[in-house]
């Protein structure tokens, strides 16, 4: 499982359109959000954090349901059924899969870190930073279920393009790009039960000095289940056509 | 060589199984109302070669795909190596090339293989898999910059890699041109040279004839012959008569002694014939001799015979001999 899960990753970071807009778009996106609205004052040192996370937040919620379209080519190019008759089990061949993708979710989670640590001069502890990292990696998690249930049920051409629906949806109304106390009240409190706001509240929570609260955790456990529950019955319908 | 009795040795005595590498019995898979595979029985034995022969739409991919457990029968049993499919698969013991397979973008040859290999308890090393498929060259090319023809050699590859006791290929040489062709089978000999059972289909008899042990042919999802290809064309009848019609009439001639067919191309009647002998002994009598012609059935014609919808005759005739 551990090859399978290296020649993922490897096949991931080789495409070219994963490296520019996996990556590219969130650093391009956070460099533009800091900078058009004046680099000065306290509200922009705020703004320079939230928004890191936020963009760390939506390359890694891209990179995550990206996983789910890579499982719908694969699918339509017969690798799913070439994998079947390896002695790979199914279990490890969407576990594996799995893992590659939250893999795969790290470079934009570090490359936008790192950018607002060397660019912007965002000043957080040693341990904020790794936390960061690390809840931002494993928060990923709904999100990879999500898509690989999409590459599983849909063809490749309309898997791709509601992952990308998807990414756009979350990212917006879970405050990525803006903050979510500029929506109107309804939608403010909508925002706070998606999966990509409390996914990006990890952060927030870390950058704000305390852990995520354990409303957090619930909402985006449950959120978990239910994309993991689709999965399996995503994967279970396709295995009995693909 | 008469011909194998294929369905003789589904009997499962202790040595028989043991010899038995596949063995389908009743099988049949429905979509909807069209009957794909309609009750196959087939077995094969360990160190066989056997060729799938079939037109379109004959039921190749779909008895290969539940040879490979990817896919359930509607109804009947498949068994490899005395257990199910999926056990065979899980222990390592097939290697396939499907017919819609594509190898994955992004990655070159060898990790392609390699990576394969891997997944199998004993695997044959990678330089090995890389030059029985005639790819030492292109090891390091990324597999999507490859020709149809190489991509084919690689897919060869990857059902090799895990050196597998039965190697399953679905229409293997589609995409290949002479001399591919020429050197894929000399690879897949030297496979079944290694005491591998080799399971291919294709539409060529004359490819099936030159590198199987044993033709297998089906029809809409049954067995109609099974043999050596030598025992097929036999089956079918040793000989086409033709002569000049010259407007005469045409009814009678398919109920003449050794008839199994009845073709009229033009003003020309085409007659395929068990007893050539008796055939044309019979049109002699009628006074139907001008032009006549009589040639050995070609294999094309053998197959054609045997699958072609409209010669029902012929077919019953290689289920008959099989018996
Ligand atoms: N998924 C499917 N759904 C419905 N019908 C199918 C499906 N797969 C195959 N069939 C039908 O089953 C029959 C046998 O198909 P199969 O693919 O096994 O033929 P084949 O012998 O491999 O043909 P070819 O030489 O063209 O590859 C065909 O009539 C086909 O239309
Ligand atoms: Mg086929």
């Amino acid at each position: 499982m551990i090859d399978y899960i290296r020649l993922e990753v490897r096949r991931t970071l080789r495409d070219k359109g994963f490296v520019i807009f996996g990556i590219g778009m969130p650093v391009v996106m956070y460099l533009l959000l800091t900078h058009i609205a004046g680099d000065s004052g306290k509200d922009a040192d705020a703004w320079k954090v939230s928004a890191m996370v936020g963009m760390a937040s939506y390359g890694a919620l891209g990179a995550a349901l990206g996983t789910g379209t890579g499982v719908a080519e694969d699918k339509k190019l017969g690798w799913l059924r070439q994998l079947r008759i390896t002695p790979l089990s199914p279990a490890r061949v969407v576990v594996g899969r799995g893992l590659s993708g939250s893999v795969t979710v790290l470079p934009a989670i570090a490359v936008v870190l790192l950018l607002g640590a060397l660019v912007n001069d965002v000043q957080l502890s040693a341990g904020q930073w790794a936390g960061l990292v690390v809840l931002l990696w494993l928060g990923t998690a709904p999100f990879t279920l999500l898509g690989m249930g999409n590459g599983y049920r849909l063809s490749a051409q309309a898997a791709g393009m509601v992952n990308g629906g998807c990414m756009m949806v979350l990212a917006i109304i879970g405050g990525l790009w803006f903050p979510v106390a500029a929506f109107p009240g309804w939608l403010e409190k909508i925002s706070r039960w998606t999966p990509s706001n409390r996914f990006a509240e990890l952060g927030w929570s870390i950058t704000a000095g305390h852990g995520p609260s354990a409303g957090t955790i619930l909402v985006l456990a449950a959120w978990l289940a239910v994309f993991g529950a689709y999965a399996v019955y995503a994967y279970r319908r396709a295995a009995r056509t693909a | 060589m008469g011909m194998t009795t294929a369905t003789g040795n589904t009997g499962t005595t202790g040595s028989a199984r043991d010899a038995t590498a596949v063995a389908f019995s009743g099988v049949v898979k429905t979509y909807g109302e069209v009957r794909a595979v309609d009750g196959l029985d087939l077995t094969v034995r360990r160190g066989e070669t056997v060729a799938l022969l079939g037109r379109n739409g004959a039921g190749k991919s779909t008895t290969i795909s539940m040879l490979l457990g990817l896919l359930p029968p509607t109804s009947g049993e498949v068994r490899l190596f005395g257990g199910t499919p999926e056990r065979a698969v899980r222990e390592g013991r097939i290697g396939a090339m499907l017919q819609d397979g594509r190898p994955i973008p992004r990655v070159t040859v060898r990790e392609l293989v390699a990576f394969v290999a891997a997944t199998y308890p004993k695997p044959m090393a990678v330089s090995e898999a890389l030059a029985l498929a005639g790819l030492e060259t292109l090891a390091g090319q990324r597999v999507d910059k490859l020709s149809g023809g190489q991509t084919q050699r690689v897919r060869f590859a990857v059902a090799l890699a895990g050196d597998p006791e039965l190697v399953v290929l679905d229409e293997p040489t589609t995409a290949l041109d002479v001399e591919g062709r020429r050197d894929f089978w000399r690879a897949m000999r030297a496979c079944a040279g290694r005491g591998n059972t080799v399971v291919f289909s294709t539409h060529y008899l004359t490819e099936a004839d030159e590198n199987a042990d044993r033709i297998v042919v089906v029809d809409r999802g049954r067995v109609v012959a099974d043999g050596t290809g030598e025992a097929i064309k036999r089956t079918v009848g040793g000989a086409l008569v033709s002569f000049d019609l010259a407007d005469g009439p045409t009814d009678g001639l398919a109920e003449l002694p050794g008839v199994t067919s009845l073709e009229i191309r033009g003003d020309r009647a085409l007659l395929r014939s068990a007893d050539s002998d008796a055939t044309v002994l019979a049109l002699a009598r009628l006074g139907l001799v001008r032009g006549l012609q009589v040639a050995p059935a070609s294999l094309e014609d053998a197959f054609l015979a045997l699958t072609s919808s409209a010669l029902e005759g012929a077919a019953a005739v290689g289920e008959g001999a099989r018996r």
